[in-house]
């Protein structure tokens, strides 16, 4: 077991590890955020995507330990109880959630875009999402919700 | 909250052990060192010996039934034979690891038309339907015949085509793999919690299969992470969990990995010889269609789909003469089940592309020849199967066809067939539909009737409940929307509760684009008796007769209001008048109704479709979509347009990119179970937004609840075809074989230019 320290959603949480344990099952089995979602495993989907130190990764992708020290958000830490993101209220209001289950990793995604990025052009935005996937809305309303959240947080 | 979401305490995760094998016999299986790490194991004698067929929507004359919990006689690589649980999913998959078993290999199939040969391996040997126990010959799990009208018709055609046509077998891809948490009861019962499309359908399956009461199994309604068709049957992982949690004493998770999932279910790959008669006055005269489905290892539903198929071709165009001949064959292959179109996008692929070709040999437009034969208003439709009825009330084929033309500029399209640099473009037109539902005037061998709960609660909001399941297509929405419209309320007065076959009424599935034609039918009649009630207890309040009373909604108060229209200080809140029945002792305003619907209309669609193919690298873009849709009134415009999106990117990739062939040598899928290899389209593979126009026709369905009908289904069904056309005028190829790879296209292209 390995003693690691993760600021997780703003609050500093410390953990005991087994080397080999994937920072998507830390914070689904242990931490019960299960906003972040499993879908594949192996880095083809981006449902487990969520940010490090500011910057959006596939948790299935990352080692519990590797983020010992590090600052990690999840889609629960995006918003508070009463106000959504705009980024959130984006995918809302476009139409751009179906079944629902990728939308967690569409908004983490779409937040580490904006932040690099303010005003993505729709090629830069098709681009920057490619890594998420979706099965139901064929993409459409998706990119209308991120130009959305982007003049959203630009005005 | 999705099934995969779930925990509870004092929880264990289960495993399911697999077959190594594509067909085989297990001689042996030892738990026991499973057992000594302390694992709950599950063998196939410790399950009810009971053969059942995971999907119950169709009646029991019409369900072939071949399956097992566990199996100790394997028939794809992945069938469950075992399962463990332990305390994490690791501890379980050890345990998995240190079962041993022998098997005996038996020989195996791959391609539906190889097990039918005599010298094949038997699959199943003998299956069930009703009490009969059948011999099952040349792996034909069933067969349906069907001829009508006057063979002349086609033997005297001006013009007759004939061809051989290979679909792919897709995976559903649904995002949420296959999931189930079960907790065993005090009472001897379950609770369950899982990804699926019915509730009230797996409570019935649980109930075959252990023999636990009915009311005791509680299967609660949750999110569900897409699924496409591939949980109208209740998934196998489902009634494993409930053996180990049963056998434990404990709650049981479990969640399928993508790599077992993509080994779980997948579509109906289908092989067509269909030959069409043509006429020169453009109307066609017959056809004859030979479809072989290969169904995988078990039978989920296709002796419904033999129906389907025949009744998706014979009601896309008039024919004076139809002769269907139709086959669903068994093979060592991940059990075949519904995907999204139900057979449609396959039989409207071939038949679209056979449209195409009879209009040039016939020298017209292929969009005139379509609009000289379409099925439409007043035509006896039965796309759902010959046992389902009923005449076509609202089309909107015309508009769409003509409508779309117009937007793309039809009749002025570049010439094609006569390029010859590297990129050449093309355009196809297609057109569909789906039944909305599988409704009709008299009884048929498919169930299909739902049930809804309305309630008013004491401030004059109200509560609904439904077992309907929506998987992503906002089918809860919409019924909110007409609840609240037939309330004259806005759609925040109306709570969608939390619900489960405890407390709700029946409801056979989501399926076969029902959920807002169907579904949104019953809310609309629970909603109309609410209003009768209210309208009652207003006339005992303002001393009026309640037929007379008037509703409306005060914006500025908000709140809704009953008045005697002129007279004045005759008025009151709904909040008053649920306050007085409370008070009065008059009972609460409420109605709890099953409903059927008298028809199943189809909703119809059409696409335009500009592609590019890249002569050099066989690879084909989409430039251009236009998009039409009739499904009557549009209850949610956003997601209606979300869904047309949906289905064009999922047929986009049906026609060049999908499939899941395997690898005979080691029975297994070519990919490996890995959607590294498993191609689907990303936000960068598709149109941009301005090149992409979606629309709907104006019409009413007089039978759908304030006009609506389906669309899921239809958005995704013309797709392949039209794409397949499109590369057609580009390359002035045509293709026989779904997907159309980009290898295809250069071995294609090398033939035809060298």
């Amino acid at each position: 077991m390995m003693e690691i320290e993760i600021t997780i959603n703003g609050r500093k949480r410390r953990f005991d590890v087994e080397p080999n344990k994937l920072l998507l099952n830390l914070v689904r089995d242990d931490l019960h955020l299960t906003g972040t979602k499993y879908g594949c495993g192996i880095g083809e989907c981006g449902a487990c995507t969520v940010h490090l130190d500011g910057e959006a990764v596939l948790s299935c992708m990352v080692l519990a330990v590797d983020a010992d020290g590090r600052t990690v958000d999840t889609i629960e830490g995006v918003a508070d109880v009463n106000n959504l993101d705009p980024v959130q209220e984006a995918y809302i209001e476009e139409g751009a959630i179906q079944c629902g289950f990728c939308t967690p990793g569409f908004v983490m995604t779409t937040k580490a875009l904006l932040a690099e990025n303010p005003d993505p052009s729709e090629a830069e935005i098709r681009e920057y999402l490619k890594g998420n996937y979706c099965r139901c809305t064929g993409y459409v309303n998706i990119v209308r919700a991120v130009q959305s959240a982007a003049r959203k947080l630009g005005s | 909250m999705f099934a995969s979401d779930m925990s509870l305490p004092n929880m264990l995760y289960g495993r399911v052990l697999k077959s190594a094998h594509s067909h085989a016999r297990v001689k042996a299986m030892d738990v026991a060192g499973a057992e000594a790490m302390g694992a709950v194991t599950l063998t196939p004698d410790e399950v009810p010996d009971v053969v059942y067929c995971p999907r119950l929507v169709s009646i029991p004359e019409a369900t072939y039934r071949d399956w097992r919990v566990l199996t100790d006689k394997p028939r794809y690589v992945g069938e469950p034979i075992g399962a463990v649980a332990a305390e994490s999913e690791e501890e379980a998959q050890r345990a998995l690891e240190a079962v041993e078993v022998e098997y005996e290999v038996l020989g195996a199939s791959f391609d539906a038309l190889d097990a039918m040969r005599p010298e094949a391996e038997a699959i199943h040997e003998r299956i069930y339907l009703e009490d009969d126990l059948l011999d099952v010959e040349s792996n034909v799990g069933c067969a349906l015949d069907i001829t009508e009208g006057d063979p002349k018709a086609l033997e005297d055609a001006d013009v007759v085509i004939e061809r051989t046509y290979r679909t792919n077998r897709r995976y559903h891809n649904q995002l949420e793999p296959k999931s189930v948490l079960v907790r065993p009861e005090p009472d001897g019962g379950v609770s369950i919690w899982s990804t699926t499309q019915t509730i009230h359908n797996t409570r019935l399956l649980i109930h075959d299969i252990y023999g636990i009461p009915v009311g005791k199994i509680r299967v609660y309604k949750v999110a569900l992470g897409g699924s496409f068709g591939s949980s109208i049957h209740v998934n196998p992982v489902v009634n494993i969990a409930v053996g180990l949690a049963l056998k434990s004493g404990r709650p049981v998770k479990m969640s399928y990995t993508r790599e077992e999932d993509i080994r779980d279910h997948c579509s109906y790959q289908m092989i067509f010889k269909l030959k069409l008669g043509a006429n020169r006055d453009g109307k066609l005269a017959g056809g004859r269609l030979e479809a072989y489905l290969d169904i995988g290892a078990h039978q989920i539903q296709a002796y419904p789909l033999l129906g389907c198929v025949v009744g998706w071709w014979v009601s896309l165009y008039k024919l004076p003469y139809v002769e269907y001949t139709g086959k669903a064959v068994y093979t060592n292959k991940v059990p075949s089940c519904a995907f999204r179109g139900y057979g449609n996008p396959q039989i409207t692929w071939v038949v679209e592309t056979m449209m195409d070709e009879l209009a040039g040999e016939l020298g017209v437009d292929p969009l005139d020849f379509r609009l000289n034969n379409y099925i439409g208003e007043g035509d006896l439709f039965w796309g759902q199967g010959p046992s389902v009825k009923s005449i076509i009330r609202s089309c909107g084929v015309e508009e769409i066809l003509t409508k779309g033309a117009e937007m793309v500029d039809w009749y002025n399209r570049p010439k094609a067939g006569a390029q010859t640099g590297r990129f050449r473009r093309g355009w196809g037109v297609g057109r569909g539909y789906h039944t909305s539902s599988a409704g009709a005037p008299v009884p048929s061998s498919i169930v299909d009737f739902g049930g809804a709960m309305l309630k008013m609660n004491e401030d004059g909001t109200f509560d609904y409940v439904s077992a309907l399941m929506d998987h992503g297509c906002g089918t809860q929405d919409a019924h909110v929307k007409i609840v609240a419209e037939e309330l004259c309320v806005p759609v925040e007065k109306v709570n969608i509760i939390k619900a489960d076959t405890g407390t709700t009424i029946y409801d056979v599935c989501t399926h076969a684009s029902r959920g807002v034609y169907s579904g949104g039918g019953a809310a609309l009649k629970v909603a109309g008796k609410v209003k009768t009630q209210i309208r009652e207890f207003a006339g005992r309040i303002l001393d009026a007769y309640p037929h007379a009373v008037r509703i409306r909604y005060d914006e500025e108060g908000d709140r809704t209001v009953v008045y005697a229209e002129g007279i004045e200080g005759r008025e009151v809140t709904y909040r008053e008048v649920a306050e007085t029945a409370r008070h009065k002792n008059w009972g609460t305003v409420s109605a709890l109704e099953s409903y059927r619907q008298p028809s199943c209309p189809p909703h119809f669609t059409g696409y335009f479709i500009e592609v590019e193919v890249d002569t050099w690298t066989g690879k084909v873009k989409p430039l251009r979509v236009v998009a039409g849709a009739d499904i009557g009134t549009v209850i949610n415009p956003l997601l209606a347009a979300g869904q047309v999106h949906g289905g064009m990117a999922q047929g986009w990739s049906m026609s060049l990119l999908e499939d899941t062939p395997y690898d005979p040598e080691t029975g297994d899928l070519v990919n490996g179970g890995s959607i590294a290899n498993y191609k689907v389209p990303t936000s960068n593979d598709l149109l941009d937004l301005d090149d992409f126009t979606v629309f709907f026709a104006d019409t009413y369905e007089p039978t759908g609840p304030f006009g609506a009908k389906g669309l899921g289904e239809g958005a995704l069904n013309p797709v392949a075809g039209t794409v397949a056309n499109a590369i057609q005028d580009a390359l002035g190829v045509r293709f026989f074989e779904l997907p159309i790879t980009p290898i295809k296209v250069l071995e294609a292209l090398r033939e035809k230019e060298g």
